[in-house]
């Protein structure tokens, strides 16, 4: 297995008349394999919240999708389970699936009834998972149906990003129903480098599952790290300016040694490539340019990628340097990089909908409206309608009145997050009727 | 610094999206004056120390260098800038003959007086039609033609005018500075995309971007020369 990397301008011509210009960078990582899914052991720990809002028909369809993913997996993978509700204890011990009927069975036991205490379930996962981390995958999949009332949710984060950082596990979290906290649970899996997925009926809980688990067995590299160098006229915009764009949109905190920045990116996936982009500012003299060609080159960022390969059980593999350049022209015309463009409004589509939800916490309605309705317009012009159309209609339903439901809430933050259609990549001309 | 018009961050020279909500920013580079060397935005109409044309100035420019460039297809005569009179298309039949006057005073570009034009300006986005402000009201009223309160700006010829309302907007000149109010339009009043709720007034400064009704379907860029 090997990584590719690639790098695109918003537009890769710089005017050579101005002194400062804007750029985005889009880091496109890849993994090279033969296969689409890599065969390295698993280390999977199941967390589900068992509390009192679970009874019923809930936790019987948690329990099925549960048993259902466990039909799904090898032997040689490595199962444990803990449930919990304001405790947590380990319903079962870390083991290899050699006998995958007693774990079935065991999921079964599970009693509804308790409070919720999601940083408790976290904590025992991680020991848990620790038990069997030498060359495997470890992942952690968080189910909760509510608030985390009887825990603390900064140790939540303060867990998510040890789990990450210094064991290399990663969470995924799952919000079933409509009153868990979307806020957190998406804290949690951007700490942990997961996915965040919403189970708004019971009946989707198995896909959900099934969804993670294709994801986690696609894992090929771990603990990866993007790092960048830039050019000593090349500075980070000063706010958020590193981000993920695809598989979903996640904020990324870059970490600072001289002029090398560190970015972690946790699992690489086999056929599922990611997006980083980068907000730059290039300075340079407007009389710089010069009459040979090379001169007016600027080597702005080197890009490469540190990871552990698994499966060879090698750590701290680099990848070849990429770097990427842009070219000072005298008579500068905008050539936008369609793709960088996406990524763009992607990232856009992103920010306008987090915007628009501090507006409305800080009671601002009109500006909430407004900016959904950018979001919206935003979400048309990159051709993803159905994101278009949720945003939308959250603005219709703010305007006239009514407050947003939490089901409303969650898939707000769902569309924003991901591209739930495959973009048409047509600019819409769509209006929105007026008279 | 570049102010988002969106989201009102703070966005360092050179941007082009805004770092906050990536918001494509208005593109402001400095050019100079033609007629006075002083500095002007490039996307000004008009040079705010002399108040020289600079979009005809431009627009000159461009039809000589065309003009040059063709010599292989001599028939092709690149057309005259648009000409603005005949823009405003399907003006309505129930216009008297006195609205369309104004209209067309409203309209038509002053060749003398431009070099000393003081005041303000509407230019129409859509159209590019520049409207000048007449200095000698205290409140000038956008609207269409009505029984109650007749328009100084009528914007009955501009396209998508069915979406402003007969009474729309006032702007009112008031010690030194012009401030935009909506008098309670049906489809509301947007400063730089934002709303501007009924009963509140805007201080308007060059480069603020009016629109009348939802959907940026009919706009006005406001400039001022000293």
């Amino acid at each position: 297995m090997s990584v590719n990397l690639s790098c695109d301008f918003s537009d890769r011509h710089l005017d050579s008349s101005v002194s400062t210009s804007q750029r985005q960078l889009a880091i496109t990582i890849s993994v090279d394999g033969s296969l689409s899914v890599s065969n390295t052991p698993l280390n999977l720990c199941l967390v589900l919240d068992h509390s009192g809002s679970m009874g019923g028909q809930p936790l019987d369809t948690v329990k099925k999708a549960a048993r259902d993913l466990i039909d799904q997996m090898s032997y040689k993978d490595y199962i444990s389970i803990v449930g919990f509700d304001h405790r947590a204890k380990v319903v079962v011990e870390n083991q290899t699936l050699i006998n995958p009927e007693s774990v079935k069975e065991k999921i079964l036991y599970l009693k509804a009834g308790g409070g919720t205490n999601i940083d408790e379930g976290i904590k025992l996962a991680l020991k848990e998972l620790s038990k069997s981390m030498k060359s495997t995958i470890s992942q952690a999949l968080i189910l909760t149906d509510g608030e985390n009332e009887h825990g603390n949710n900064d140790l939540c984060l303060q867990f998510a990003q040890l789990a990450a950082a210094e064991y290399g596990i990663t969470l995924h979290t799952l919000g079933f129903g409509d009153y868990w906290n979307q806020d957190i649970l998406e804290k949690i899996a951007d700490a942990g480098g997961g996915t965040m997925a919403y189970i708004e009926s019971p009946d989707q809980a198995s896909a959900e599952f099934q969804k993670i688990l294709r994801r986690v067995q696609s894992v090929g590299l771990i603990n990866a790290h993007l790092i960048l160098k830039l050019a000593p006229n090349v500075r980070l915009a000063e706010l958020k300016p590193i981000a993920q764009v695809t598989p979903e949109t996640i904020e990324l905190e870059p970490e600072k040694n001289l002029n090398t920045y560190i970015v972690r990116l946790g699992d690489l996936m086999l056929g599922n490539d990611r997006t980083i982009m980068l907000n730059l500012y290039i300075n340079h003299n407007p009389d710089q340019i010069v009459a040979a060609s090379t001169a007016n080159t600027i080597h702005a960022v080197t890009a490469q990628i540190r990871y552990d390969d698994p499966q060879s059980k090698l750590e701290g593999l680099l990848s070849p340097e990429v770097t990427a350049d842009l070219t000072l022209i005298k008579d500068f015309q905008p050539q936008i990089n369609p793709q960088v463009q996406s990524s763009i409004l992607a990232l856009a589509k992103y920010r306008q909908t987090q915007l628009a939800e501090t507006k409305l916490k800080q009671g601002d309605r009109t500006g909430a409206v407004t900016m959904l309705q950018s979001a919206a317009k935003t979400a048309l012009q990159m051709g993803d309608q159905q994101a278009a159309t949720v945003l939308q209609a959250n603005a219709t339903t703010l305007q006239s009145g009514t407050d947003l439901s939490e089901a409303e809430r969650k898939q707000t933050r769902m569309v924003s997050k991901t591209i739930l259609q495959i973009p048409t990549n047509q600019i819409s001309t769509n209006q929105i009727p007026t008279e | 610094m570049i102010i988002c018009p969106n989201c009102s961050h703070e966005n360092p020279d050179g941007a082009s999206y805004c770092d906050s909500c990536y918001t494509p920013l208005p593109v402001v580079t400095i050019s100079t004056c033609p007629n006075c060397d002083s500095p002007v935005q490039s996307d000004a109409s008009f040079c705010g120390n002399c108040g020289f044309n600079l979009k005809s100035a431009s627009e000159h420019e461009k039809s000589m260098t065309e003009e040059t460039d063709n010599t292989s297809s001599p028939e092709e005569v690149p057309l005259p800038a648009e000409s603005p009179i005949s823009t405003p298309e399907a003006s309505p039949p129930d216009l008297s003959d006195d609205d369309l006057a104004l209209v067309q005073e409203l309209i038509e570009p002053h060749p003398l007086t431009q070099l000393q034009q003081i005041g303000a300006f509407l230019i129409h986005v859509q159209t590019n039609i520049n409207l000048e402000l007449p200095n000698n009201l205290q409140v000038i009223h956008i609207g269409k033609p009505n029984n109650m309160i007749p328009p100084d700006i009528d914007v009955s010829g501009f396209p998508d005018s069915d979406i402003v309302s007969r009474v729309h907007a006032d702007i009112r000149f008031e010690g030194n500075a012009y401030y935009f109010e909506d008098s309670g339009s049906s489809n509301g009043t947007y400063i730089n995309n934002s709303v501007l709720a009924a009963g509140n007034r805007h201080k308007l400064r060059s480069g603020d971007r009016i629109s009348l009704g939802k959907g940026d379907r009919v706009s006005f860029v406001f400039q001022m020369s000293s």
